[in-house]
């Protein structure tokens, strides 16, 4: 009977499966070896190998796995195909990325591998326990990655990240332990079946318990006050890294902030206002901190902390439709981030200057890369009709829905704040001249990255029906 | 379908600029002179098509776009639309020769500049209100690296600024359309302008407001006009003429298009504001226009003061009032289009646009001197020429309604003609300036761009049912919904 379940539950979970043993493939190959192109190469044949598994599984129906430890259900799917789309075009940035040494090559791409298992688990999750443990699995390799390039800076970076990082997920394992205290449960489902039934006189502590796991989840997603240790942990971090940190958990956290939201609905009263509160400080936090940045990496963190702002606001609607616009929004941001990362990897690795000034005249030097940089930065600023623009409209129409239009007039307002750094850097490709006239050709992996994230952020933005018609499915 | 040809030979001739190398930029020029040239031939093909007679929308494109949302691509033309897509298609091919002395990154300027026309088109054709928002914004983009990269002075700073009031304007628009599609899940214009009438009162107040902010940042009405003097000065001359001629009218049109017929009770509730703010556009423009030395800059604040009778003739809510209204924006952009080209003509030559530093050039350029003349007496509202009328017909429409604000507007004029004369004297009369004793007179090449809009000024001051004749129905069935509402 046990090893029926489990033999079912691994044959659903195969994806993470080949990713995680793909990764250990992988870390070992580029140790035995120490060629780039070997553990290259077989990264490339497991995150094909998992894309396939991937698509094979979207015709299963909803299911738990691992005795209700994980449930594979449509959301989660979503959600497993954006952390595949974040390691493989991360992946293919930190391919040609020169910060990190050639001697830790296959433990980088095998820790980012490991990375996506975690971010696919976090969305899974259906149970306080793995919840724990798939978090943990994104936060350890993620301290790791960051400190990878072994200077002063990124192992800063690296201890800052983890103990911030501790200090949360401490604060998460109270707020967990407070929860089984008090319902004497730890799987999803039995919590809120739990929580139905709970005494009023109980409720604050819960509303308490909630309130701690939150935390921890508003740090994954650098929600403002938790926000703190993003501009560093991005600076330090290699840029592939810092892009795979801008997406990866934030998605993640959104999706397991989504599960335990639903789960903890009869308490979620409580903490709701704050959450409201929270979603027009954190944009406006973001997007005012980032119009003083001058090192694009940090800039990108502030605008990261933004972006999460727009999100929160369909998390703090609680509707079909919010959570729709959640996923609309995730899969936009996720290629045109990622996209504007990979401009940052071509300008880094030609320039070695992570500062602003480092894109000047970029249209004269190399053309093409700033169109896309042009189309990434003006689709994270909300212009249509580029995919940024559909999400946004959907979060604000979401809003507007719930009768918060305020929170919509704030998303609005900060759209046009945040105008202001995203058209400074295409002000500094277009309008100045460059400083050196030498042009940059970036290298392939980094080209296939930019076309592949340009042509989503074009295409989807012109034609979302098919984006929204594989997600209007998941609700 | 032949209203999607309007925005697909701009597109396709996007396409080829990008794909043509940099270098050669004479097929570059060419690529997009015989777009822009295809794509006035096809809306004079539409005018042929299009019936004067009929009030409603014609020419219809209807394709769902995203059927979640009830989107589509729905496209189409009226009266009230008819006129400004001929003005964008004329005044996008005159600019196109004008751009041919563009003197750097050609490539870049024609790609922007075709995608700038297809966004101007596809807000005045899109009849989904989604669409409409989506040209509406396309067109910023380009307008900011036009200004930013080939104008002149603070360029930087002007190109910033006019995406910065735009963008902010738009998006107080975008609050209001999510509004309206939350509360009737459809975009499709001719439905809205059913439903959205009949929101009670409050609402429409609030939507009218979100939409007059967007609207207004654009036309622009003051105080949100400071973007214009300083973008029209700084961009080049073919791209100022595509500013005050056809991006100032995009403003004005949402007003016709989706103000008014959306919110009756909140264009009667704003009416008084309105000729207020008009007033103040037309005696406040004219008064600044006159303290300046800059000849481009006391044209671009002639774009305030007239913009202020597009304001008036609204607030009326008359017939003449709106025929007025609508005409003026056709108007403006004729004439105003042609001073814009005039200037750029002088300062090429001269490389100063200084009032005081000119004089006696009547007699070195007697072509240039005549026509300058003659747009500005048409900008004064001289009988006989277009501007006329169309100021004639708002302040006969605005008389009767709103009569303080129209007497005092009349000052206005009486300062437009004191400026545009003082500015014809320092430039044309007096003793010829030894500095110009070599200036040559216009070239036939500059001829071409400004001798067409001479025709158009001449033949609707003689003439105006010409124009008047294509919009009067659609303006009568505008006024017999907005009074419907009652």
């Amino acid at each position: 009977m046990v090893s029926a379940t489990l033999v079912e539950s691994l044959r659903l979970w195969l994806p993470e499966v080949i990713l995680g043993l793909g990764a250990m493939g992988v870390v070992l190959c580029g140790a035995l070896t120490h060629r780039r192109a070997a553990a290259a190469m077989l990264t490339a044949v497991v995150l094909f190998a998992s894309a396939v598994l991937l698509v094979n599984a979207q015709a299963t129906p909803p299911a738990e796995g691992f005795f209700g430890m994980i449930r594979l259900d449509p959301l989660a799917h979503v959600f497993r195909w954006l952390a595949w789309g974040v390691v493989a075009l991360v992946v293919l940035m930190a391919w040609c990325a020169s910060d990190v040494s050639p001697k830790w090559f296959g433990e980088y791409l095998g820790l980012l591998m490991v990375v996506g298992v975690g971010l696919m688990l976090m969305a899974e999750a259906q149970h306080l326990l793995m919840a724990y443990l798939a978090i943990e699995l994104v936060s350890l390799t993620s301290y790791l990655l960051v400190a990878l390039t072994r200077d002063a800076r990124s192992s800063e970076a690296g201890l800052k990240y983890l103990l911030f990082g501790a200090l949360s997920s401490g604060i998460m394992l109270f707020g967990m332990s407070l929860l089984f205290g008090v319902t004497g449960e730890l799987a999803f489902p039995a919590i809120r079946e739990a929580l139905e039934r709970l005494p009023s006189s109980q409720m604050r502590l819960c509303a308490t318990a909630v309130g701690l796991v939150s935390v921890g989840l508003a740090f994954k997603i650098s929600m403002v006050p938790f926000h703190l240790w993003t501009p560093d942990v991005y600076e330090g971090a290699p840029v592939p890294v810092t892009a795979m940190l801008s997406v990866g958990p934030k998605a993640a956290g959104f999706a397991l902030w989504i599960r335990v939201i639903q789960m903890v609905e009869p308490v979620w009263g409580a903490i709701a206002p704050a959450v409201w509160w929270l979603t027009v400080v954190t944009m406006t936090v973001g997007n005012l901190a980032a119009l003083s940045q001058t090192n694009v990496k940090r800039l990108l963190a502030y605008s990261t902390i933004g972006q999460v702002g727009y999100l929160l606001i369909g998390l703090s609607v609680r509707t079909a439709a919010g959570i729709e616009a959640i996923l609309v929004y995730l899969a936009a941001y996720l290629f045109m981030n990622l996209g504007a990362f990979a401009c940052v990897v071509a300008v880094v690795t030609d320039s070695g200057s992570e500062s602003v000034d480092a894109f000047r005249g970029l249209a004269r030097r190399a053309p093409v890369l700033a169109l896309c940089c042009a189309v990434f930065l003006l689709s994270l600023a909300g212009l249509p009709p580029l995919f940024g623009f559909i999400g946004k409209f959907l979060l604000f129409g979401a809003a507007i829905q719930s009768q918060a239009v305020w929170l919509a007039v704030a998303g609005v307002v900060n759209s046009a704040i945040a105008l202001y750094y995203y058209v400074n850097i295409i002000r500094q490709m277009y309008l100045l001249s460059p400083q050196q006239a030498r042009p940059l050709r970036p290298a392939a992996a980094v080209q296939v990255a930019l076309g592949v994230c340009g042509v989503a952020t074009v295409v989807f933005g012109v034609f979302p029906s098919g984006v929204f018609a594989w997600i209007q499915g998941v609700i | 379908m032949i209203l999607s040809g309007l925005l697909l030979i701009p597109l396709i001739g996007m396409l080829v600029v990008l794909l043509l190398p940099k270098t050669a930029t004479r097929l570059i020029r060419l690529t997009a002179t015989v777009s822009t040239a295809l794509t006035l031939g096809v809306s004079l093909a539409v005018l042929r098509l299009f019936d004067p007679q009929a009030a409603g929308v014609q020419l219809e494109t209807f394709i769902p776009w995203i059927p979640q949302l009830n989107i589509a691509y729905h496209l189409g033309v009226d009266g009230l639309s008819i006129m400004m897509v001929l003005l964008t298609t004329g005044l996008s091919f005159l600019a196109c020769l004008a751009s041919w002395s563009i003197p750097e990154r050609q490539k870049e300027y024609f790609t922007l500049y075709l995608l700038l026309e297809l966004g101007m088109l596809g807000t005045f054709l899109a009849l989904d209100l989604f669409l409409f928002y989506v040209f509406w914004e396309i067109v910023l983009v380009p307008m900011y690296f036009l200004i930013g990269i080939w104008g002149g002075g603070r360029r930087e700073y002007s190109a910033f600024k006019f995406f910065v009031y735009t963008l902010a304007g738009s998006l107080a628009m975008l609050l209001g359309i999510l509004a309206i599609y939350v509360a009737t899940h459809t975009f499709n214009m001719t439905e809205l302008a059913q439903v959205c009438p009949t929101f009670a009162p409050g609402l429409q107040h609030l939507l009218f407001v979100a939409f007059f902010l967007g609207f207004a940042i654009k036309v622009p009405v003051f105080p949100f006009h400071t973007w214009l003097p300083d973008a029209h000065v700084d961009a080049p001359t073919p791209i100022s003429v595509l500013l005050a001629g056809v991006l100032l009218k995009m403003g004005a049109y949402g007003f016709f298009r989706i103000s008014y017929p959306f919110f009756p009770e909140g264009a009667r509730w704003f009416a008084g504001a309105m000729a207020a703010l008009g007033m103040i556009n037309i005696v406040y423009g004219a008064f600044v226009a006159m303290a300046q030395t800059d000849f481009k800059r006391m044209v671009a604040y002639s774009s305030v003061s007239h913009m202020g009778f597009v304001l008036l003739g609204l607030s009326s809510l008359t017939p003449e009032g709106f025929n007025g209204a609508l005409l003026q924006m056709f108007n403006h952009g004729t004439i105003t289009g042609a001073m814009f080209l005039l200037v750029g003509v002088l300062y090429d030559r001269a490389h100063t646009r200084d009032l005081t530093a000119f004089g006696g050039l009547g007699s070195r350029l007697p072509v240039y001197a005549a026509m300058l003349t003659i747009f500005s007496l048409a900008s004064l509202g001289l009988p006989g020429l277009s501007g006329f009328v169309s100021e004639f017909l708002s302040f006969v429409g605005a008389f009767g309604v709103q009569r303080w604000p129209t007497i005092v507007s009349v000052l206005g004029i009486v300062v437009t003609a004191a400026y545009m004369l003082t500015a014809i004297q320092r430039v044309l009369l007096g003793a010829l300036n030894q500095r110009w004793q070599a200036l040559p007179d216009m070239t036939p090449q500059e001829l071409v761009t400004v001798v067409p809009l001479l025709i158009i000024v001449v033949l609707v001051g003689v003439y105006p049912l010409s124009v008047l004749r294509l919009q009067d129905p659609a303006i009568l069935a505008l006024l017999q919904h907005v009074g419907m509402f009652q």
